[in-house]
């Protein structure tokens, strides 16, 4: 038995000491302008391909660094040139033209052309079944190549957001590149050194046309693991881990070397009615529903905080959201006497679905079905596992836990408000409202444009089948010195390579 | 004996893939509706099935991907249209240098256990209720609470495992958790298996008899009780190992270790019958090939050869 003792012990001094050798050859500290960067990621999904889902993370933080594109967001949230130096309408707002930039090249050297440009466009809209028809509102065949430096895009219909539609995910390859299995040059800040099981690595590329970076490295790792990713900001291993759980951003609290970065109102998982079947299809049904969540309570559950009730809107971020509208608020005697009026007084039985494809949508079913039951509503929390819930219960059942991710409101109608979406969940198929977004869209005055989409959305959270009672913010968790992280909603998150560090 | 040995293993390796094959299709949804994640309509639906081949019936799927296995060929990604060879060659370095960090770890600690384990004693019977204790921990508890230990109040290796971002081999403190969270559980399940085997062993007359003659403990366990421990124990070993790959999916996750079973987690979610298929072959030949090795030490070291 001493012996055995004996035994382990000397293991165990032998496992320290060869990690002690272990650490002096692996510890050393990334040097002051190297970033490393830990962000979601699946190896099963890892592409090289930027014109498909821009579903894996990592790989879309890699293109936004290696490849250019036609538009960006600013700081404060409106569309700013990139690739493309500026931008001109035709009178009938379906041909727009945009210059590009004369001194962008590819990482080999060849000169970037509207070819290129148009070429990369056609294949995002080739590959519209993987990227939710992205660009569906755009004519890429009667799209041209005007000279080498001018593309001219045109949409199907009047379209005044083209700039903004393009934003951020138009990536610009060589013209002719179809073999995706490894990386093809691009145009941007940083250039692919290597790439491989978790970590790419990339390095600063000198003659790009744009303000050059201060970071002369980024080394972009996936992690699948929430918490995995947090680990790696606390014990020093990483100095950003993009998307943390709330969870994790609460432990970071207090502690001084790190800093949490918020990006406000970038996810919400509103409960998603049916509005074309029974009990959902009558007004005051969806009305009770709207009225009996805790919205405050939700938030706090679900985001821990890290976010801010909601009042229904579903892009209440978009500079076209109506204002001053009166907040509804918790009221269960009037939910009540709404489900009395609509017959279903003497106790209603519904299914809520739900799933845990991101954190919280378990969490925020089962506090809402709980809020329901005061109102003398019995909601069945349903659970289905990730893999399949966008498939059998997403745009399929009548009530559900429904994701966004921060779009703009033109987005939102377009995959989910127009009739002819086969994507519009909610079944919300008003020939008037197609109309009247169609001709909101066209209209090429910005202060008419945002009332007419601000009354329209509103329209939909005073009759349409979304309860959207908050928003979570986008956590990122840095350790001190680490400055210039995007904060903006949507795709805007990708850019990074202004960050700076100071140690 | 050799031959039939090897027969076995070959059926059992196209059992297993057959398997494999057969419980991916059996999940809900395919590939093409987990890369479009509910958007796509029908007709792209039967596009994007007709461009990866997944409109074929199932068993002619199966035959074309065996038919290409033997080529040397095994396919390509139906998410990410990679080579499965690439993606997978990606990751089974840093798996391959995890399970035998674990198994170099667990060899020993499995007869380190087994010998007092088995031996009777009161000390004996404590390691042994410790050890069937251990063995019936899972492993994702071991790593929590080594990584609470170790990397929490000790400070002395990283919580999670980053691979070094130049493609570097991993270093010590890098394998360090993961390596034991894998090792203690197998070990602990191997000492139980060997536990009643090393008992008959003692209890035999010749040990008994060693034992009277005041042999010290290290030579009775070398010479009288250990050769006739070598094939179980490899057996034992074979059993092990398989179970030990198995659990490097939840472990690697957990750490945030980029391996092999981080990608099997993930391309079964996204219904990659490729990158599945391909994953769990690999386990299954390394697996079949201990239980092959065992089997030929067997033959070697048996004694009713040595009389014939």
């Amino acid at each position: 038995m001493r012996t055995r003792i004996t035994l382990t012990l000397v293991a165990l001094l032998g496992a320290a000491s060869l990690t002690a050798c272990g650490d002096s050859e692996q510890a050393t500290a990334a040097p002051p302008d190297t970033l490393r960067y830990v962000t979601v990621g699946s190896p099963a999904t890892a592409s090289n391909d930027p014109h498909g889902g821009l579903g894996n993370e990592s790989d879309a933080v890699r293109f936004a660094l290696m490849y250019d594109v036609l538009t960006g967001q600013g700081p404060d949230g409106r569309t700013q040139p990139r690739l493309a130096e500026s931008w001109k309408p035709d009178r009938s707002l379906t041909k727009w033209q945009f210059a590009l930039r004369r001194d962008a090249t590819f990482s080999d050297g060849r000169p970037v052309r509207a070819a290129d440009v148009l070429y990369s466009l056609r294949r995002i809209d080739r590959k519209a079944a993987e990227n939710y028809g992205r660009l569906a509102a755009f004519d890429l065949a009667a799209s041209r190549v005007v000279d080498d430096h001018t593309v001219e895009v045109v949409s199907r219909k009047p379209f005044a957001e083209v700039p903004r539609a393009l934003e951020s995910m138009t990536f610009i390859v060589p013209e002719g590149s179809d073999d995706f299995t490894a990386a093809v040059p691009g145009s941007g800040p940083f250039t692919l050194v290597s790439n491989d099981a978790q970590s790419a690595v990339l390095e600063r590329r000198d003659g790009w046309w744009g303000t050059a970076p201060s970071l002369r490295r980024i080394e972009v790792r996936a992690v699948a693991d929430p918490q995995a990713r947090a680990q790696a900001v606390l014990s020093g291993q990483a100095d950003v881990a993009a998307s943390i759980a709330p969870a994790a951003a609460r432990q970071a609290e207090g502690r001084t070397d790190l800093s949490l970065v918020r990006r406000p109102a970038v996810t919400m998982y509103p409960f998603v009615m049916r509005t074309d079947r029974k009990p959902f299809d009558d007004p005051r049904v969806r009305e009770a529903f709207k009225l009996a969540a805790d919205r405050p309570a939700l938030v706090q559950a679900t985001f821990l905080g890290y976010g801010q009730p909601q009042d229904d809107l579903l892009a209440p971020a978009d500079p076209s959201a109506p204002q001053g509208l009166t907040p509804r608020t918790r009221d269960v005697a009037k939910a009540r006497q709404f489900l009395t009026d609509a017959g279903q007084g003497d106790g209603l039985t519904v299914t809520l679905h739900t799933t845990t494809s991101y954190p919280g949508m378990d969490t925020a079913a089962t506090l809402f079905a709980s809020q329901l039951k005061e109102i003398g509503v019995t909601a069945e929390v349903k659970m289905t596992p990730p893999d399949t819930y966008f498939t059998t219960v997403w745009g399929q059942q009548d009530f559900y836990t429904g994701y966004f991710g921060g779009i703009p409101f033109f987005d939102v109608a377009r995959v989910s408000l127009i009739s002819g979406s086969p994507t519009n969940e909610t079944a919300w198929k008003r020939p008037e409202f197609d109309a009247a977004l169609d001709k909101a869209l066209g209209e090429p005055d910005e202060g008419v444009r945002n009332r007419v989409l601000g009354t329209l959305q509103q329209q939909v959270r005073d009759e349409g089948g979304y309860v959207v009672w908050g928003t979570g913010d986008g956590l990122d968790l840095t350790r001190s010195g680490v400055q210039g992280l995007p904060t903006g909603a949507g795709f805007g998150r990708l850019f990074i390579d202004q960050v700076r560090l100071s140690r | 004996m050799i031959l039939r040995a090897l027969v076995r293993a070959v059926l059992l390796l196209v059992g297993v893939s057959v398997m494999v094959f057969a419980a991916t299709e059996a999940l809900p949804g395919d590939a093409a509706e987990a890369r479009t994640a509910g958007r796509a309509t029908a007709a792209q639906l039967a596009e994007m099935r007709a461009a990866t081949g997944l409109d074929a019936a199932v068993w002619r799927r199966y035959l074309e991907w065996a038919a290409g296995l033997l080529r040397g060929d095994a396919g390509v990604s139906l998410i990410s249209g990679r080579p499965v060879a690439d993606v997978i060659g990606q990751r089974l370095p840093a798996t391959a240098a995890l399970a035998g960090a674990a198994l170099l770890v667990t060899v020993p600690l499995m007869l380190a256990w087994a010998w007092p384990a088995g031996a009777g004693s009161p000390a004996g019977r404590l390691v042994a209720a410790v050890v069937t204790a251990t063995a019936a921990v899972p492993q994702v508890v071991v790593a929590a609470a080594l990584t609470a230990v170790f990397a929490g109040m000790l400070a002395w290796f990283p919580p999670i495992s980053l691979l070094p971002a130049d493609g570097r081999p991993p270093g010590l403190s890098v394998l360090a958790l993961p390596t034991l969270s894998l090792a203690l559980p197998a070990a602990a399940y191997g000492a139980m298996l060997l536990r009643g085997l090393v008992a008959d062993i003692v209890a035999r007359p010749y040990v008994r008899d060693a034992r009277r003659r005041g042999l010290p403990g290290w030579r009775i366990a070398a010479v009288y009780v250990g050769p006739f421990l070598v094939a179980p124990a490899l057996r034992v070993l074979a059993v092990v190992a398989g179970g030990l790959i198995a659990a490097t999916a939840v472990v690697e996750v957990m750490f945030g270790y980029a391996g092999l079973g981080e990608l099997l987690v993930g391309a079964v979610a996204n219904r990659d019958v490729p990158v599945v298929q391909a994953g769990a072959m690999l386990a299954a030949v390394a697996v079949v090939l201990g239980m092959l090795a065992a089997d030929l030490v067997t033959v070697r070291t048996d004694p009713r050869r040595a009389m014939t």
